[in-house]
């Protein structure tokens, strides 16, 4: 086994008072930020991009999987007691959490999904560890040709799974891609969509476009709708598990966790779908059917347990070939790019120390989020008494310090305000942010990759489709296309024929 | 708004839009047309190289899909209109507090070289705040002032990232 004594090294690394300080920084804010509703770990991450340039790579990204990691604990406690989920994977945790908390059991509720994440996430980062190295292996083989297609159906998949429907979740997509096209382009030089604004020549910051979709419209959101008034559910006791609800909660922990990991780790992504797979497989399996909706303990255990696995897994495509699923991938990746480095296969050979460290912080992490949540889940439930203004409010002044840190120009204000009124319209139009992130950053990659296969072979768009994996990839983009149309289709026309309608 | 995700995970689809989100999706098909004519004006206009794919090859075709996917999104929102459902009540002069406060980012942007960092984002917080419904505004302001100078202290002293700083020094 020689992925054990990288592992290793990569332990003794990660396990220096100084990684293990920046591991406690990310796991602590990422609770933080995933605790407070509006801000995300995608957000964090991206402002905190232009401030890490003065650390090395490494310390850098270990706080960036804190903080990833961090936000998926963070984010069910809100859900829980609060009832307004952080992302669409925790809404689950929110369905059948909230409910427990309202019954008074939020401890049990706080401490399954605690426990739970813990366990979905350290066994999510040893499948993570023995898959990976093998899956690079398997890359190392891809030429553009494959790139383009993986390109193509993360594109596909992101777009279907990330928002309401394929259509709008498209159009998200390529408002991203559109974004990422700005500036001079990188082969022949030439300036696209630039308008003769200088400022634009260098292409939008990632920064500022996150920045503006997820904390600017978030906040004109609320201008607009009131920030309401949501109430919390007191936390009495101290979070812990009952020898029954833990006899309840472990198999659904790791059918959880079976489910989220694979999943995750597919270029496709999302952690949404495993957590709704797990509370159906959590409501079929049940001996208690007529609990849930009521505050199942299982309806909180399998989907937490299947949100975090996932959040593990997609690392697998993000580190093996460079292909991020999720939006905080997406900005994860860009840190990678601003050290110089690019994920994929060549990152295990050429950096190889540097990822097991990543990985190794990885398990250090999971622990010291186990404990940052267990005992002190209180003073994590009150900072969900600060009054949303202030948190709004708060938001913006790093907001617009994360968008001046990256760009440094009032031209770069502008366009964060500018993208922030069309964040709002998406926001109003049910349009999801995140696929406009992938496209982003995924964009100039999968251009970079389609001009260098077609280059390959002189203009002959026939090479997309050379080899049994570019085939094998592009009919599951066919299939991923069609198959929601096909539902759509037949759903309308059972409605059609129906004599009265369900709804 | 606390009931709604319950029937979500059984019946996500089918539910009617309501006609605010019919509207704005109609706007935003709308304006992915006009960014597909952008697009592909400026892709066209991009001169001849030498390489076999030039720099137009990916812009075209982007600008085509834009074109697509918006003419998609109105089409499907005319369609909706018809049927849609008003949508919940929201509380009055929404889009003006919207207008102020891309008016209070604007001045941001402009003020940040004048004033420095600290006036401006303590003043930016105390609008946003304000604006956002914080019931006393000398609190706000002196929450705003607090976070300014805090973040200005860690990020410009600490990290040494240069913060703009207004003819007082900060």
């Amino acid at each position: 086994m020689d992925q054990f004594g990288l592992l290793l090294d990569g332990f003794a690394s990660a396990l220096t008072p100084g990684h293990l300080l920046w591991a406690l920084v990310g796991v602590t804010i990422g609770t933080a930020v995933g605790v407070l509703p509006g801000i995300g770990p995608a957000l964090t991450v991206a402002l905190l991009l232009p401030i890490t340039f003065r650390l090395d790579p490494a310390s850098a990204l270990i706080l960036f999987a804190g903080i990833y990691y961090g936000g998926m604990y963070g984010g069910s406690t809100t859900s829980i007691l609060l009832n307004t989920p952080g992302e669409s994977a925790s809404m689950i945790s929110a369905l059948e959490g909230n409910k427990m908390a309202r019954a008074g059991r939020a401890a049990a509720a706080l401490a399954t999904a605690a426990i739970g994440s813990f366990v979905a996430g350290t066994i999510g980062t040893v499948a993570l560890t023995f898959v990976a190295p093998v899956l690079s292996d398997f890359a190392t083989s891809f030429g553009p040709p494959e790139y383009v297609a993986l390109m193509a159906l993360a594109f596909v998949t992101v777009s279907a799974l990330l928002g309401p429907s394929l259509l709008k979740g498209a159009a998200s997509l390529l408002v991203g891609i559109t974004i990422g096209l700005v500036g001079i382009d990188s082969q022949t030089g030439q300036p696209r969509l630039v308008f003769g604004i200088d400022s634009l020549l260098d292409g939008i910051d990632v920064v500022i476009v996150v920045v503006a979709l997820f904390a600017l419209s978030e906040a004109f959101g609320h201008l607009l709708t009131g920030t309401g008034h949501s109430t919390v559910q007191p936390l009495r006791e101290r979070a812990i598990l009952s020898r029954k609800d833990f006899r309840r909660s472990w198999p659904s922990w790791l059918r959880g966790t079976a489910l989220g990991f694979p999943i995750g780790s597919l270029p496709a992504g999302g952690a949404e779908v495993p957590t709704f797979l797990s509370y159906s497989v959590e409501k079929k399996l049940s001996k208690q059917p007529e609990e849930f909706g009521k505050g199942a303990i299982e309806g909180v255990a399998g989907p937490e347990a299947a949100n975090n696995a996932a959040a593990a897994g997609v690392l697998v495509p993000l580190l093996t070939i460079g292909l991020p699923t999720s939006a905080t991938a997406a900005v994860i990746l860009t840190a990678f790019q601003s050290y110089g480095l690019q994920p994929g296969p060549q990152l295990f050979s050429e950096s190889g120390p540097l990822v097991w460290t990543l990985i190794a912080s990885l398990y250090v992490g999971n622990v010291m989020l186990l404990v940052l949540n267990l005992p002190l889940v209180r003073m994590w439930a009150k900072l969900l008494t600060i009054p949303s203004y202030g948190i709004y409010a708060g938001v913006l002044v790093f907001a617009t310090l994360g968008a001046y840190a990256a760009g440094g120009t009032t031209v770069d204000l502008l366009i964060l305000c500018a993208l922030g009124v069309l964040g709002l319209l998406m926001r109003e139009a049910g349009i999801p942010v995140a696929p406009a992130i992938v496209g982003l950053i995924l964009g100039p990659l999968a251009e970079q990759q389609l001009r260098r296969a077609l280059t390959l072979s002189e203009g002959d768009p026939s090479i997309l489709l050379s080899g049994p994996i570019t085939v094998v990839l592009w009919s599951v983009v066919v299939l991923a296309l069609l198959t929601p149309a096909a539902g759509a289709w037949f759903r309308n026309r059972r409605r059609a024929d129906a004599p009265s309608p369900v709804r | 708004m606390s009931d709604v995700t319950e029937t979500l995970p059984v019946e996500q689809t089918g539910v009617t839009d309501d006609r605010r989100t019919v509207l704005a999706t109609a706007l935003f098909g709308g304006l992915m047309l006009v960014a597909a004519v952008l697009v592909v004006v400026d892709a066209v206009r991009l001169p001849e190289t030498s390489g076999i794919v030039g720099p137009a090859a990916v812009p075209l075709p982007v600008g085509v899909l834009l074109g697509a996917v918006g003419a998609a999104l109105l089409v499907r929102a005319r369609t909706q209109l018809r049927d849609a459902r008003p949508g919940s009540r929201r509380p009055a002069h929404g889009a003006l507090r919207v207008c102020g406060m891309v008016a209070a980012l604007v001045a941001f942007a402009l003020l940040l070289p004048v004033l420095g960092y600290v006036v401006s984002s303590a003043a930016l917080f105390a609008v946003t705040a304000i604006l956002l419904g914080a019931p006393r505004a000398p609190q706000a302001i002196a929450y705003g002032w607090a976070l300014a100078a805090l973040v200005f202290l860690v990020f410009d002293r600490l990290i040494g990232l240069t913060l703009p700083t207004g003819p007082w020094g900060f």
